[in-house]
């Protein structure tokens, strides 16, 4: 086949516009068609909407400090969408750079940390390492004349793979030297976040590369059409290979960067970047067919996505409306280009003048979503100002301890690891309760998914909001501990809560259990249901669960200390996915058939480990673990879950939002021996924790007293 | 001349029998009724689903949202069942549901002629985020007694999905080959603009896929959430590039117009072997990914080793859209 032939059509009058192009240089076109060639200045009215709007319903979304922390958060997205911007002018696309961004976090911290290696050096070997990553991108997609598309997705797997393979997925390196982490951490001038000077050079270098060098020009050419640019003398090959090495050697770069930003580097660094960096990209103007594109619009495209993110967080929404305006804006940026080249297309036929109509049909696109955006904004903010007002006026009664409560409503901000876990949801069931009967406003949001990195941009966005308290759950003690004594110099009080942070980032940690206890809990009951005596395997979250994996440490302790007749003989991941844990265990009781217990200590992974024995008939396995009640109750009451380990997570998010009340009220200070939390009477405190109590073991008899 | 048409799949097949018969000799026990059983029963979704993607990429688009419809249609179906629509009206509605997401796609691809690429992806932002933002992740539970296995039985209703699954996979694979419509897909995917002249509206034809790539992620949804008696809130993440690997390693061209379903089964088959297979040979899962993406890899350098490389064009990723009106 000769997928040239359906274009033939269309190209004649792109080629058409572009000789026209042509033909105007040399008589220097108007200024706006030079700087935007494909219309970028429709999102530099999207970024004027979204900055008018934000400015007017966000709290201090323009100041100087909120406009660099977000250039700061658009440093390594915008490292990957530079390189891609190339690699999408020619026609192709490169899905494996945020896999390489893991694999070269991870070589570096290795060869830091256990090769000792000084940092340069390491630096220097994990650009290389991307450099010869992207080498084989290039070798498979410019020598051999694969599909960039698959290619890719092969290495995408691949570079992930190692990288997971490397740390087997539980190594994480930290302790970076100051000197390195002030490149992602760091302040020039106190204002100015130092990698953005990374980001200024990198903009200014591809710029250059690609719209003032030939070599650059002539990847245009290649993604016009690359057999044309063939016969008109360009190496296509070599080109299009250096456009993929650069590709890797740029994600390696962005990988140093997210390392020195959140002060450690782990096999998950960069997961989904690829797609968000594909979409700044596209929405800066590039044609995902090739020949179309500029550095500067995948610019604006960038911080258009950046910005957005940013307001919303400012205005307290939550983070999953940033994927729809974002979705929407990408339809509708394509959708715009589309018409107004159909109309253009008519209206050099028709010779006429229909520019202006054109022009018109964008702005009304483009302003229909941003109007859709501004409407949802100001929608929930007049439906929360309402709610609120109600709130107070109905708590008004109950709350006489509180005569300021009118003046200055508290504002708590607490933060789960992962919003969409129902163990974080029920948490959150009990913190609304709490904060309607004390009368304070909770903001809650935090990562869809497990992303420490995400955690960082939330806390900053509610440091500029200007919180009263802000409650964590960690996803990881050193990325976080910097943002939140941030945070403790601004005078926000921080509280961790279900995971702590280094203990002098925060003031209090409510603490539901210890990892330690939770290991222990776990194996004591294991070893009750096996009598002291058998195999069994442990079904986690995914092998890079940083929780999962220090529980698992002290089992295994407490297997060697006390139980030397019990054998743990697998453990397999599950991705916190349901469906997955049900294939894992059908397949452990298949290669050990005597394993008589599976331990699934991810909330999902308990009740899809229930299924596979259930429908195994294997009446002689039980299952037990770390899970919610809800989910696993018919499993108990069917006697295949004998007992699942955890603590009241209501509870845990209600005692939250109580002390982090007393803290900022003065009502909880260190030495305190306990604190008020209502329902809950008094909580123990000591020094600086406060203790929820010991794991709590939910079985037959108990569990229909529960309910989340 | 015949079987050269057909290497790509011929070197998959070959990849998966190496595989089994490191398994046969290593570990019998991999061949037992049951796991194989509970090997087809657990890819009978990504089947299905890849079965639908092979027509998408066959027309020369791509379609990255559908672990995201496969997600909209899993809690769909579960709600619709807790809502009280009866058991038999329930797989007709899913299916429906999809096809009209799929809908959506098709319009914007086939009718207004943008890259399905990008389309797709916003899809699978907005899709999944919607959800999120909708149910906050929260599971479907309390469903009635006859959701699992919808109300067959465990035996009867594991049957049912693999008949289903095949007969699925057998009927595309014959409209593929024999119906107008079936060879319409393949010549919208190698020249659309020949496709075109020769009286095919190739524009009806990606609506038409897409459409089906949807009723096909409906199916898959409901059939997957029957095995249980809940369904879980965030289901589906990462199935678009499952099927797209599988479709691909099963020699299917990424350019379009070329590959079959036969190809895409052999696919999924390897893929979805692996992860079980490392487990029964006993070696560490943290490899997997890594072995996942060799594949891939291997699948596309095997071509090579065939001898005769058809000189794809480079820059490859282009899928032919800017048809003329």
């Amino acid at each position: 086949m000769s997928p040239q032939e359906p274009y033939t059509e269309s190209r004649l009058t792109t080629i058409g516009n572009r000789q026209l192009e042509i033909g105007n240089l040399q008589s220097t076109p108007p200024l706006g068609q030079r700087l935007f060639p494909n219309k970028e200045w429709m999102l530099l009215i999207v970024l004027a909407a979204e900055c008018i709007v934000f400015s007017v319903t966000g709290s201090n979304f323009l100041t100087a400090g909120n406009a660099f922390e977000v250039t700061r958060l658009a440093v390594e997205l915008g490292l990957l969408a530079l390189a891609l911007t190339p690699v999408i002018i020619t026609g192709g696309v490169d899905l494996s750079v945020g896999s390489m961004m893991g694999l070269s976090a991870v070589v570096l911290g290795s060869l830091w940390r256990d090769a000792h290696w000084p940092m340069p050096v390491a630096i220097a070997a994990a650009l290389i390492l991307g450099a010869v990553g992207g080498g084989l991108n290039a070798l498979m997609i410019a020598r051999l004349n694969f599909p960039p598309l698959i290619v890719t997705l092969g290495t995408f797997s691949l570079f992930r793979g190692v990288a997971e393979g490397l740390t087997r997925g539980i190594d994480n390196y930290s302790g970076f030297s100051s000197s390195f982490l002030f490149l992602g951490q760091g302040y020039v001038g106190g204002l100015i976040p130092a990698q953005l000077f990374v980001l200024l050079v990198a903009i200014a270098g591809w710029t250059w590369w690609l719209h003032r060098t030939p070599v650059g020009r002539s990847l245009y050419a290649i993604g016009y059409s690359a057999e044309g640019a063939r016969y008109a003398g360009i190496p296509v090959g070599r080109r299009l290979g250096s456009v993929y090495l650069l590709s890797g050697l740029s994600s390696s770069l962005a990988a140093v960067i997210y390392v020195a930003h959140i002060g450690q580097a782990k096999s998950d660094a960069g997961t989904g970047y690829e797609l968000m960096a594909i979409t700044a990209v596209v929405l800066g103007g590039a044609s995902i067919f090739g020949g179309r594109g500029t550095v500067l619009g995948t610019v604006l495209g960038l911080f258009a996505i950046v910005i957005l993110q940013n307001g919303l967080r400012l205005n307290s929404q939550p983070a999953e409306l940033a994927g729809i305006l974002t979705g929407a804006l990408l339809i509708g940026t394509i959708l715009a280009d589309r018409l107004s080249s159909r109309a253009r297309a008519q209206a050099h036929i028709q010779n006429g003048s229909e520019e202006t109509q054109v022009k018109n049909s964008q702005v009304a696109i483009l302003s229909a979503v941003i109007l859709l955006g501004a409407l949802i904004v100001a929608g929930s903010n007049w439906y929360l100002v309402g709610s609120l007002r109600h709130g107070s006026s109905g708590g008004s009664a109950g709350s006489a301890g509180q005569p300021a409560g009118g003046a200055h409503k508290t504002v708590i901000a607490m933060m789960p690891k992962a919003k969409g876990d129902p163990y974080f949801i029920s948490c959150r069931q009990g913190a609304e309760d709490a904060a309607k009967e004390m009368g304070v406003e909770l903001l809650w949001d935090g990562p869809t998914d497990l992303d420490p990195a995400k955690q960082n941009e939330v806390i900053e966005a509610w440091i500029t909001i200007g919180v009263d308290v802000i409650a964590v759950s960690v996803e990881n003690e050193v990325a976080v501990s910097t943002v939140l004594h941030k945070a403790r110099e601004k005078g926000i009080k921080v509280v961790t809560w279900d995971a702590d942070a280094q203990k002098d980032a925060r003031d209090f940690f409510i603490n539901q259990a210890t990892p330690q206890g939770i290991g222990y809990t776990l194996t004591d009951e294991a070893s009750r249901i096996l009598n002291n005596k058998g195999e069994f395997a442990i079904i986690t979250a995914s092998l890079s669960a940083a929780n999962q994996n220090e529980w698992i440490k002290h089992i295994k302790a407490r297997l060697a200390e006390k139980y030397p007749d019990i054998k743990l003989v697998a453990i397999q991941p599950s991705d916190g996915d349901r469906d997955r844990a049900f294939a894992e265990t059908q397949t452990i009781l298949k290669v050990y058939p005597k394993v008589k217990l599976i331990m699934a200590i991810a909330a999902p992974a308990v009740p899809g480990a229930a299924e596979a024995v259930k429908q195994s008939g294997r009446a002689d396995v039980k299952v037990t673990g770390l899970s919610l009640p809800n989910m696993c109750k018919p499993y108990v009451h069917d006697g295949i879950i004998e007992s699942i380990v955890l603590w009241n997570t209501l509870d845990l998010g209600y005692l939250t939002v109580y002390a982090s009340r007393a803290l900022s009220g003065g009502q909880l200070k260190r030495g305190d021996q306990n604190v008020a939390a209502g329902r809950l009477g008094r909580i123990e405190v000591q020094n600086d924790e406060v203790r929820l109590g010991a794991p709590f073991i939910f079985n037959k008899t108990n569990i229909d007293g529960f309910n989340f | 001349m015949k079987w050269g048409r057909h290497k790509q799949e011929i070197s998959a097949a070959g990849a998966l029998a190496a595989l089994l018969v490191i398994l046969a000799a290593a570990s019998p026990s991999f061949f037992s009724p049951g796991n194989l059983r509970d090997l087809a029963l657990n890819n009978a979704a990504t089947l299905i689903v890849a079965i639908g993607m092979t027509m998408v990429i066959l027309a020369g688009e791509i379609d990255i949202s559908v672990g995201s419809q496969f997600a909209v249609c899993s809690i769909a179906s579960g709600w619709l069942a807790t809502i009280g629509v009866p058991i038999l009206l329930l797989l007709p509605s899913v299916v429906v549901m999809g096809a009209a997401l799929g809908a959506v796609n098709g319009l914007f691809t086939g009718m207004l002629r943008l890259p399905s690429i990008i389309v797709t992806l916003a899809m699978m932002v907005t899709l999944r985020e919607g959800l999120r933002w909708t149910t906050q992740g929260a599971w479907v539970q309390n469903l009635p007694a006859n959701f699992q296995w919808l109300g067959l039985g465990q035996n009867a209703g594991q049957w049912l999905i693999v008949v289903l699954a095949v007969s699925v996979s057998a009927s595309f694979a014959w409209a593929l080959r024999k119906l107008g419509a079936g060879r319409a897909i393949y010549a919208t995917g190698s020249d659309a603009e020949a496709a075109r002249l020769a009286g095919i509206e190739p524009r009806r034809v990606v609506l038409g896929v897409f459409v089906l790539m949807g009723a096909l992620s409906g199916l898959a949804a409901l059939l997957n959430a029957v095995r249980f008696s809940v369904v879980p809130g965030n289901p589906g993440i990462g199935l678009e590039l499952k099927a797209i690997a599988a479709v691909v390693v099963g020699g299917t061209a990424i350019t379009g117009g070329r590959g079959t379903v036969a190809g895409t089964l052999i696919g999924v088959a390897l893929l979805g072997t692996i992860g079980t297979a490392l487990t029964f040979l006993g070696i560490n899962p943290f490899w997997e990914k890594a072995i996942q993406g060799a594949i891939i890899l291997a699948a596309l350098v095997s071509d090579t080793a065939f001898g005769q490389l058809e000189r794809l064009q480079i820059a490859d990723f282009r899928l032919p859209i800017e048809r003329r009106k």
